[in-house]
């Protein structure tokens, strides 16, 4: 894992200060935002991600569950898996989002998960997680330096999957 | 001594020729053998920070410790590595297996996937602080009575989790105690023991 700087935020405006200094929010971004971690701190120890400095907003206030005035849940980004799907509301009005949060991951998961870092999950292709194999969606400069006939072709083929669909190498 | 009792010895010990220490030492003569042939510069990128040390307060089974930490070290490293509580395993280090579970503030969590600097101030339970050889935890004592392991090494973990399970919502089949404990893995397959313990537990409780 690369090193970085430790900051936890002291509020919300604290937080989005340090969004304005980052070159790109994008793959290889330097400043990450860290919740949960369960994505986030797996690939910086596959050296997929980097960044230099890591912004825990952990400790912010978003971490209620309520009925919206309008109709709908509002759901907090900090609210953990477990909670979400445990919520009294969201297991009266919401059975089969509950059902799903239980399905995914496992119980210590679930217990560091939040919602908004679910959200914002990477995806789980089996190539963008090996730094040594060939990612389009990882290192999209690549791609760029190819003929525009194998940016063709790779356009027109996935660049990224799922596990259980491996991505065909290009 | 003899070696069976050495054996039978709980981890983390300190002081006394153990297992661990004979590992240890055989590790340093080997390391020192080596040293020759894997001398000079580590290669580093471009963008390379000096590892920085930050002030991290951990409350661990009760004690209060205040570490200097590298910012990267995770919760599991600072426990095994720091503290040399070493009966939170390391089994695949990417939150899949749960041999590293322990309890942050009463609910069981991958150590491995928690960076050390972000529980400043919370309070953790490990292995170590469940019970003692002397004093069982009920679920300890359960798991031995059941021969819910085999090769041991998934065993804190699970018990971790097990005993986190007595407090969440699970119903009262194998069936649900199987999926709630779905989330540690035991690859010598005391699968069957396993529930049985935990069941024996819930029941008495």
């Amino acid at each position: 894992m690369e090193s970085f700087r430790y900051v936890r935020a002291q509020d919300g405006a604290h937080a989005i200060t340090f969004a304005r200094r980052a070159k790109t929010a994008q793959q290889g971004a330097d400043i990450r935002y860290i919740a949960g971690g369960t994505t986030l701190v797996d690939l910086m120890k596959l050296d997929v991600e980097r960044p230099q400095t890591l912004i825990d907003i952990t400790h912010l206030p978003l971490t209620e569950v309520k009925a919206a005035p309008g109709g709908g849940v509002e759901i907090g980004a900090m609210v953990r898996n477990s909670d979400l799907a445990h919520h009294p509301l969201i297991q009266r009005d919401y059975p089969v989002l509950s059902e799903a949060l239980l399905s995914g991951a496992s119980a210590q998961l679930r217990n560091k998960a939040t919602t908004g870092g679910n959200l914002l999950q990477r995806t789980r292709c089996m190539y963008f997680r090996d730094v040594a194999m060939p990612c389009n969606k990882r290192e999209p400069a690549r791609a760029a330096a190819r003929s525009p006939a194998s940016i063709a072709r790779w356009l027109s083929s996935a660049a990224a999957s799922t596990a259980s669909r491996p991505t065909p190498r290009t | 001594m003899s070696p069976s009792d050495a054996d039978r010895r709980p981890c983390g010990v300190p002081g006394l020729t153990s297992r661990r220490g004979f590992l240890r030492q055989i590790g340093l003569a080997g390391a020192a053998a080596a040293a020759p042939d894997s001398a000079g510069p580590a290669e580093r990128p471009e963008n390379y920070i000096p590892a920085r040390a930050t002030p991290v307060s951990l409350r661990v089974n009760g004690a209060p410790h205040n570490l200097q930490l590298d910012s990267r070290t995770t919760l599991l490293d600072a426990l095994r590595e720091h503290l040399h509580l070493t009966g939170t395993k390391k089994g695949c280090d990417h939150g899949q297996c749960g041999a590293c579970t322990v309890h942050i503030n009463g609910r069981r969590i991958n150590a491995c996937l928690c960076l050390a600097v972000m529980h400043d101030g919370d309070q953790i339970t490990t292995i170590e602080g469940l019970g003692t050889p002397e004093k069982l935890h009920p679920m300890q004592a359960a798991f031995l009575a059941s021969d819910a392991y085999q090769c041991g090494y998934c065993t804190p973990g699970q018990i971790m989790s097990a005993t986190a399970l007595m407090k969440e919502p699970c119903g009262p089949t194998n069936a649900a105690v199987k999926e709630a404990m779905s989330g540690n893995i035991c690859r010598c397959g005391a699968y069957v023991n396993i529930p049985e313990a935990i069941q024996t537990v819930r029941k008495a409780g």
